[in-house]
């Protein structure tokens, strides 16, 4: 029995393995304008480092340092912000992301994962609107009524930023 | 007018919301293009449109400058005017969302006597292969801003076939800060790390089973994992040391099956009201790095005869996870003392496991875990001592689907060791 039943398993193993070899994940892939990172005029917040910036964007840290909620608004897949957002903050694929936050609201730490909207004037809405609301959003397609902040002490378009 | 906004439906049609159902297919370069640039042009008439029926219903005030400001300037655009009133704030998301976990698990052992506990649906004295385990339906809802209610029913498969409700979590949360975050209700007790990350979920979690330790009590676990009261957990101010807390009172509802005896009745602890704190530390300079422990002690009188037991849970885990890569280290020490006899029991136990994706979707995975309880323990002596390795794989079909396969070897005291394999499909929908 005990033979019978490790030979299974090892036969199992080696088909699961040989099927799935050329399964390749597409890693996100970025390439294209600045990223900026905008929050609502209210909002204090001048300046904000690259660890902060993972630490709202993963929901470890859910409020701003003037007690505001933090209400995180994300691109839908396939935009380039969403591919800034996986590749240069969270380092992680698409379907890491969706995983991530399966886990996070599963285990009750946050209350849902980010709002994803289907437009950078969605996000421009959303920014205005809510007060303690951060979004990630091209350069070019920033407009009034939001107010962006620099990452790492640097602003977009400059050199350094991080968001690229 | 009625142009634009024709165009504007015309191209919402080809927007990515209608692409959100095929959003796991990858579209290759031409069509992200045609999608970028479709989305730009209903930006860009979107903004016309608004700036049109900005100018009818506001003929006196002057456009909005169209033109990309710089930079510099763009850090004070859009400062609001002292009196000017914004945009009306977004409604919150209402209503109940839910999501669910399930598995199927067929399962072979060479365990003489038959040693099947009560995990993943399986039974003690059950001959068949196959379980289907919890069925796991976890919602939330959020009432406002900083409260919010969770739940997590699970329907377990009982020996008959049949299901039975358990209301496993239920909790009003309330967030204030960071700093403090309080949660009044039933809750997943911090004995373990395992207990307040995975839950119910076995798509969560990588291997096919949880460690006998962190097992849940109604499944042949060890340690008191449910408990209603209240909870309050947040950040200590420490800087890149993100040192975090948990207090958690309440009374723990602990009732657990015999392991090596099936047709054994279940032990009811009986347990008082518990107290739990713990202390974790999540570093700046190390993001999946999760250092603590937790302390918990009730007090406990097995099936109301006439022990009365002092009921102490010491903790300790060294946890590193990424996305790709996982580290999980948990050791525990259970004492039991008994009031009548003087008596102490300690138990100790452990879990590793290490995993690490490889391919996109397979990750290999091994487990350790070791327990060793008296065989005078008056609630483990049909645990004693056991220990042993687990290797599995865990295939990764999509977002929603994972199949994992397991091979356990368990060495225990005094009995003949043992070899299951555990196949599993594990899915969240």
């Amino acid at each position: 029995m005990k033979k019978r039943t490790i030979a299974s398993f090892i036969l199992i193993l080696s088909l699961l393995l040989v099927c799935g070899l050329p399964a390749q994940q597409k890693p996100a892939q970025s390439g294209g304008p600045d990223v900026a990172v905008i929050v609502n005029p209210l909002n204090p917040v001048e300046n904000i480092s690259s660890a902060e910036l993972r630490k709202l964007f993963s929901g470890e840290k859910q409020n701003w340092p003037n007690g505001l909620p933090v209400n995180l608004f994300v691109r839908a897949a396939n935009a380039h912000e969403r591919d800034v957002l996986l590749e240069r903050v969270l380092h992680m694929t698409e379907s890491e992301y969706k995983a991530f936050w399966v886990k996070r609201v599963y285990s009750g730490e946050v209350q849902h994962e980010p709002l994803a909207l289907f437009s950078n004037g969605m996000e421009l809405e959303a920014v205005r609107a809510e007060k303690g609301a951060i979004a990630l959003i091209s350069i070019q397609d920033v407009h009034q009524g939001v107010k962006v902040v620099k990452v790492d002490g640097h602003l977009p378009g400059t050199a350094g930023y991080p968001l690229k | 007018m009625q142009r634009i906004i024709g165009i504007l439906v015309l191209l919402a049609c080809f927007s990515p919301a209608g692409f959100s159902q095929t959003q796991n297919a990858t579209p290759n370069n031409d069509q992200q293009e045609t999608i970028r640039a479709l989305m730009q042009e209903v930006n860009e008439l979107k903004a016309r449109v608004a700036a049109l029926e900005a100018k009818q219903n506001q003929p006196e005030q002057a456009p909005q400058p169209q033109a990309t400001p710089q930079p510099e300037e763009k850090a004070l655009a859009g400062a609001p005017q002292p009196g000017a009133s914004g945009p009306e704030p977004l409604p919150f998301i209402r209503g109940i969302r839910f999501q669910g976990f399930g598995s199927v698990t067929y399962k072979a052992s060479d365990a003489s006597p038959s040693e099947q506990g009560a995990s993943l649906g399986f039974r003690p004295g059950s001959a068949g292969n196959f379980a289907v385990g919890d069925v796991d339906l976890f919602l939330t809802s959020q009432l406002s801003n900083r409260t919010s209610v969770l739940g997590e029913v699970v329907f377990s498969e009982q020996n008959s076939g049949e299901f039975e409700t358990d209301v496993e979590r239920l909790l009003l949360k309330y967030n204030p800060s960071d700093y403090l975050k309080m949660s009044f209700g039933r809750f997943h007790t911090a004995t373990s790390y395992y207990n307040t990350v995975f839950h119910h979920g076995l798509w969560l979690q990588t291997a096919a089973d949880r460690p006998l330790v962190v097992e849940f009590s109604d499944h042949g676990g060890l340690l008191p994992s449910q408990a209603i009261g209240a909870s309050v957990t947040g950040r200590i101010p420490s800087g890149p040391l993100g040192l975090n807390y948990i207090l958690e009172y309440g009374s723990a509802a602990t009732i657990r099956p015999q392991i090596t005896t099936p047709d054994a009745d279940e032990i009811d602890e009986n347990n008082g009201n518990e107290i739990t704190a713990g202390l974790f530390l999540k570093p700046d300079f190390l993001p999946g790095l999760d250092v603590g422990g937790s302390f918990y002690h009730d007090r406990i009188n097995p099936d109301s005869d006439n022990l009365h037991i002092g009921q102490s849970v010491a903790s300790a885990h060294a946890v590193y996870t990424t996305p790709r890569f996982e580290f999980l280290n948990e050791a525990f020490l259970i004492q039991h003392k008994i009031r009548e006899t003087g008596q102490t029991f300690n138990t100790p136990a452990f879990y590793t496991l290490i995993s690490q994706q490889l391919a996109g979707k397979w990750r290999p995975y091994f487990r350790y875990q070791y327990v060793n309880a008296s065989t005078a323990s008056p609630l483990f002596a049909d645990v004693s001592l056991r220990h042993g390795p687990s290797a599995g794989m865990r295939y990764d079909f999509n977002d929603y689907v994972a199949m994992k396969l397991q091979f356990d070897h368990t060495i225990r005291r005094g009995l003949t060791s043992f070899n299951d394999v555990l196949a599993q499909m594990a899915f969240r929908f």
